[in-house]
This record gives structure tokens, sequence and C-alpha cells, in this order.
């Protein structure tokens, strides 16, 4: 260690120069070893910044960053990083950024006075979700739910299943045999009602011996006026009885009536219960999954995961990074690594700035320009938003494509806003499912899509509409549910996606929803109704054959009440006949013919 | 390491004077307690280069100070870090954040500022501690230290070779 320094000379000298405090020699020592460390930096100078880019970096990725080569130039001072490799944390085996190439040169001044400025930036070849040769390390795992995991299990997480008849059955209770037991009951309480109504009700000779003894009494003869006086009085008792009876028939009649209003009602429900028990049946026997709702994010969800990543590329990779950037307590630092704290003044420039940077993102060979303005993590000391715009169009995979937004950092979090409209993209053998037992892809179709999304305070508010045309779908599947969702999506010429966008910045969720949804979950319970049709059809005829046994049994008397009822209201009629006759105006009329005879004949 | 250790021991037992050895032991515990690559760590070992300082003493100080800083290294974020979100302090960093020479010194990286601070704490008490120990050691130890069983051991193999080369 001594020879490193130097120090064998300089304690030598020391024993000749013993009396002076300054060991002059010293001053030569420390001028060669500033010199070694400065050789040293600048021979190494590409490793140091490759190494420090790679912590940082890291740190505000919260997942290992890799860059494969780092240039500088002195004049003018520039950075050259090449094939930067950024993990995704959440997906440890993914990049969720690879830039191929990034270039800038810096403003000395500002670098000076230990801020970042870089004046022109230009990166080439960038990839969103490409997989790594191994594993990145993971500094700061996330703590979202992986929104994806679901949507990833394709249809097989529908568990489509029909349940047996005998299970339905157990969970619901029959409404036909419960309708006949009731009937039964009603039947029988109405026919006792009846009966006894019955027995109060004047009978048939009773009637007649009324008409017989009003026969009589008008065809009498009366000889005087004490006689008329006397049958008066006898017609008198006889309309009392006939009000009785009259009473009675009422009685019988309003009876008979509410009976066979009340065994009608019970009939009507007794025929139609077993038509009530078939539809829920039907209703029980469908498709037991909720996942029925959500065919389109199944089918179509991890596609339009990784289009989103694209369209939130601007706040899902820069915005994490400038938060963390902005907030260094909110990072817990590897031991012995420390905090670099900022202490800008509100009105000094930002510490870091790219003032433009030139973005051009890879999409297979068609390349997409994106400009940025002002990137930093300090918008309120600039006093503007980071700024990006797209725009590309008659590309080989698209007819045009339009991005423009905004994005700022305040202290409440990320405000930015962001709106596209993508036409004619040409989609080929896009795979929307691989598992074994369903397999669907797009062999060709148009997608346009359109849509905004805001951020307020580091939440997602936005919504897209997908429009796939001239669609040609291929879909092959085992199951035979899913041989249901596959002839639904071969028939397929377009479909329209709602998207919609919601969550924190940094875990997004997708929710899509479709016609597609509605028409392949009404066809999947179809099919599904088909498949337990024998055993419905047996059960609908059991059903059918217990009402009808008790309607035919009980047919003949509730027509047997009805006819009571009308010879009710036939001996009503009778007697209010002999109730109206005018026996008096006719015994009268007697008595006057008589006293005219009498006096007359003298 | 031996002959650094020799002549560490040499320093120890010859005149030099217990000041000198103090202070190297001050300036290589602030080397050692702090990060490396900082200005202020030139600016010590510039000091301990031109002023009469005992170098080995100094050596040895950093690197055992070194090896303590990697224990401390959490305590001397901690510190670091409360110094700078001290509100009262806030104007003071803002200020010195502005100027480039202050920035350039990394005051405001958190280990740089606590283990910085804890040094200078530190440094008066070593210091006469170092002093003490020295001036006792060689008025009551160095004569019953050479009388060691384990020293005369020692005296006997390559180290001591060393050591008395060095002596001369």
């Amino acid at each position: 260690m001594g020879h490193l320094f130097g120090f064998t000379g300089v304690s030598d000298m020391t024993t000749n120069i013993r009396q002076s405090a300054i060991r002059w020699p010293g001053l030569v020592a420390f001028v060669i070893i500033v010199g070694l460390l400065v050789a040293f930096s600048w021979l190494l100078l590409d490793t140091i910044i490759k190494w420090s880019l790679e912590r940082s970096l890291g740190t505000l990725n919260g997942a290992e960053v890799n860059i494969e080569r780092v240039d500088h130039t002195w004049v003018p001072l520039g950075i050259r990083l090449e094939r930067i490799q950024v993990t995704d944390p959440a997906a440890p085996t993914m990049n969720r950024l690879v830039i191929g190439a990034v270039e800038g040169t810096m403003n000395v001044e500002q670098l000076l006075l230990g801020r970042l400025h870089f004046e022109q930036v230009e990166s080439t070849g960038i990839r969103v979700q490409q997989p790594r040769e191994r594993a990145g390390e993971v500094y700061q795992a996330p703590t979202r739910e992986d929104l994806e995991g679901w949507a990833k299990q394709g249809l097989a997480a529908l568990n489509l299943e029909v349940p047996s008849t005998d299970k339905v059955l157990e969970r619901m209770e029959l409404k036909t045999p419960a309708a006949i037991s009731e009937a039964e009951q009603v039947f029988a309480a109405q026919k006792q009602r009846v009966n006894d109504a019955r027995s109060q009700l004047p009978s048939e000779e009773k009637i007649k011996a009324y008409e017989a003894k009003v026969k009589a009494l008008t065809e009498s003869e009366i000889k005087t006026p004490q006689e008329l006086v006397a049958k008066r009085e006898e017609f008198e008792a006889l309309k009392e009885e006939f009000e009785q009876d009259k009473a009675a028939l009422v009685n019988f009649k309003e009876t008979v009536t509410d009976a066979v209003e009340q065994l009608q009602t019970q009939f009507e429900a007794v025929k139609d219960a077993p038509a009530a028990d078939m539809a829920r049946i039907q209703e029980l026997m469908q498709l037991n999954s909720a996942g029925l709702t959500e065919i389109t994010a199944l089918l179509f969800g991890d596609q339009a995961r990784v289009w989103s990543n694209y369209m939130l590329l601007a706040y899902e990779q820069l915005a994490p990074m400038l938060m963390r950037s902005a907030d260094a307590a909110a990072i817990k630092p590897k031991r012995g690594e420390g905090v670099w704290f900022s202490f800008t003044d509100a009105n000094a420039p930002p510490d870091f700035l790219i003032k433009v940077a030139e973005t051009e993102f890879a999409f297979g060979e068609t390349i997409l320009d994106v400009q940025w303005n002002n990137i930093t993590h300090q918008h309120e000391q600039l006093g503007q938003p980071t700024t990006f715009s797209a725009r590309a169009d008659n590309t080989q995979l698209w007819n045009s494509f339009n991005l423009n937004g905004e994005l700022a950092l305040g202290a409440d979090g990320v405000d930015a806003r962001q709106q596209w409209q993508l036409k004619g993209v040409k989609l080929d053998n896009l795979t929307l499912s691989e598992g074994n037992e369903f397999a669907a892809s797009i062999v060709a179709a148009l997608l346009d899509s359109e849509g905004s999304v805001a951020l307020r305070d580091s939440i997602l508010d936005g919504a897209a509409t997908i429009r796939l045309a001239d669609m040609q779908v291929n879909a092959n599947a085992e199951n035979r549910w899913a041989q249901v969702v596959a002839s639904a999506l071969q028939s397929l010429t377009r479909l329209d996606i709602q998207t919609s966008i919601a969550g924190s910045m940094t875990q997004p969720t997708l929710s899509l929803r479709s016609d597609l949804d509605r028409q392949l979950g009404s066809a999947l319970k179809t099919a599904a109704l088909q498949e337990v049709e024998p055993e419905l059809a047996s059960l609908r005829a059991k059903l059918q054959e217990q009402s009808g046994g008790f309607l035919g049994e009980n047919e003949e008397d509730l027509s047997e009440l009805v006819g009571l009822l009308t010879t009710a209201e036939n001996r009503e009629a009778r007697l209010q006949e002999l109730l109206e006759a005018k026996i008096q105006t006719k015994l009268e009329d007697k008595v006057k013919d008589r006293l005219k005879g009498l006096l007359n004949g003298g | 390491m031996l002959t650094l250790l020799a002549r560490f021991l040499k320093a120890l037992n010859s005149e030099t004077g217990a000041w000198a050895l103090a202070f190297a032991f001050v300036l290589g515990m602030m080397m050692g307690f702090t990060p490396l690559f900082r200005v202020h760590n030139l600016a010590i070992l510039l000091i301990a280069l031109l002023f009469r300082i005992n170098l080995s003493g100094f050596l040895v100080s950093w690197m055992i100070c070194s090896g303590i800083a990697y224990l401390l290294d959490p305590w001397f974020h901690a510190i670091g870090s409360a110094v700078l979100q001290a509100d009262s302090w806030q104007p003071v960093w803002q200020g010195m954040y502005e100027s480039a020479w202050w920035r350039v010194l990394q005051y405001h990286h958190s280990i740089t500022m606590g283990s910085v601070i804890v040094s200078l704490c530190f440094a008066p008490f070593l210091a006469i501690i170092s002093y003490f120990l020295v001036t006792q050691y060689r008025q009551r130890i160095q004569r019953w230290f050479f009388k060691l069983r384990l020293v005369q051991a020692l005296r006997a193999n390559k180290f001591w070779a060393i050591y008395s080369d060095l002596r001369g």
C-alpha cells in the first residue's frame, strides 16, 4: 500500500527535513495521485457512466437496467447509450422497454451547476414488452395484482358446466305439485261450502208446490169479501216463504259463483304450473359461469393489454420514473448508496431536463417517430408540461396514426391527458388464444381505434373504441362449449369493442365490452339447453301428466257446479215470477165481477 | 501489509510526535468514514501528504475506519437524511445547492452528510484519545510490551526482520 502511494520515498525524505512542518515531496505525491485518479477516470469514464446509469435507472425503475455500451464525446459534450434493457418489475423475464440506442448532447454550463440538461436526445429502436435473455433482478417488487392473470387463462376460466336435472330439481321447488295440492284443498273446501248452501235451497218439489198453491189461489172462486181477505192473507204468508227461499237461492248463487271463480283460478294455476316450472328449470340449467359476460375481455384482453402498453407508454413507463426521481425519499436506497436530495428553488431551472427528444418506436418494419419536449420531473419549476406527439400516415401497418398529449408532475401527483386516432391497422395472424382446448386467431382484419385518457392526481380515466372490420377469424375447439364460441367467432366479420381505462397510473385496469358478449352468451345458453333437452322433455311430460290428471279429475265437478248455478238461477227466476204474480188484483177483479153479477142478476 | 503494520509500530515506538500520530488517526478516520470519491477526501489526502502527519498511522486508521464505516452506513444515512430534511436548515441547503462549489462537495448526499457530521464531531475526541493513548503507551506499556513472550516470539520471525530493517 505504501509503495502504491510512493510513501517509501516520502518517508525517507521526512528524516532529512524533520524540522519543517511541511513535507513538500508530499505535494508531489498528491499531484501524482490526483493525476492517476484523473487518468483512471478518463480511461474508464464510459464504464463508470454505464455503471452509474445502470444503478440509478435501476433504482428508478425498481428492477435491473442493463446498458450494453456507453460512448462519450467531449466536443460537443455528449453521450451515446446502446441497447438499454429495462426489466419489468412485475415480470422479471420481460423487458418493459428496450431502447436500441439513445444519443444526446449536454449543456456544459448547466452541468457545471450540477444540472443535467440535454439539448437534443434521439433514441431509436424502442420496443415494449420484449423477452429477456435471463430474468432481471427486481429491487422493488410491484404490489399490483396481475390484472392480466385471469384473462390469460382464456376460455378455461369459464369452467362451463350445465347442472344435471336432478341437481336443479334439488335446488328448486316445483310449482306444479304445489299448485295441484292447493287446488285440491280449495276444491274440497268449496265443495263443502256449496253443499252447505245447497241444503238451504228450496227443492224443485217445493217450487212446484208454490206454483200449485198460487194457481189454486188465483183460480179459486171468491164469493164474499171475507173470502177475499182470507185469500189475500194466505197469499201474503206464501210471499214471505218465497222471500226466504229466494234469499237462500241468492246466497247459494253467490256461494257457487265465488266457488266457481276460485276453482277456475286454481285450474288456471294448475294449467300454467308446468310451463312456469319448465321456464325456471331452463333458467337454472344454463351455464353457470360469471365469465360469460366477459367473453370480449377473455378473447381480446391480452391483445388489448399489449396495445395499451403502447398507447399508455408515456404514463406507464415515463411517469413512474419521473415520480420516483421527484421523490427521493420514496425510494428505499440500497445499503451504502444513500439518497441524493434536491434543493432546487421554485424559480431555478430543473435539475434534469431534456428539451427535445426524438424517439423511434419500432413495430416490426414500421417506425413511429414520437417527438417529446421538456422531459423533466420538475414541471412546476419549468412552468411547462412534458408534451409528446406522434403522427405517421400510410405505413406498412396502418393508414394513419395521430397521437398527442402532455404530462406534468405536480404536488398532487401526475396530471396528464392524451388522445389518439388510429385508422386502417392491418392485423395479420394475430393470436387471441392458443390453449389446448381453444385456439383462436385473427387471420386478417382492419382495426380502427380512437380514444382519450386523462390522468388526474395519478388516477387514470379514459375510454377508447376499437373497431374491427373485414374480420376473418380462425377458431378451433375441443370442448363443446368452446366450439360454440369458435363457431360464433368464425361467423364474425366486424366487431366494435368499447374499452375503458381506469385505476392508478402504474396499475391500469382495462375493461372491454362488446356486442360479442351478448351474442356469444346467447349462443352458449341455447347450446346448453339443447344439451339437456331430452331430460327437459321427460320432465315436461311428467309435469303435464300431473297437471292434466288433476284437471281431468275435477273438470266434471266444476261443470256440475256451473250447472248448479244454472239451476239456482232458474229457480230464482220462477220464485221471482211467483213473487211478482198480481194475485190481489186478480182476486179483487173476481170479487168485483161477482158483485156486478149479483147486482145485475138481482 | 506487514510492512505497513511494521511502519506503524515503528512510528509508535519512535520519537514521532504523539500529535502527529493523533492527527493521522483523525484524518484516516475522516477519510475512512466518508465515501471515498468525494472532493473533501482530496483535501484530507493533501493535508496528510503535505503536512508532517504520520502516513502509516493515517493509512492504518483509514483502513480500519473504512471497515467500521460499512457497519455505520445506515446510521450515517439516517443522520444525513434527518439533517438534510430539517425544515429550519432548508434555506441553507437551498442556498448551497445553487452554488457549483458546494454541489461539487456533494453535501446533498445523505451518507456523505451524515458521515462528515459524525467524523467532524468525533475528530476532537479521537485526537485527544489518540494523543493520550500514544503517550501512555510510550511511558508505561512499551517496556512491558516488549517483555511479553508473544512479542518476543514475534521478534524472531519475518515481521520482526522487516521491523528491524525499517529501524535501520
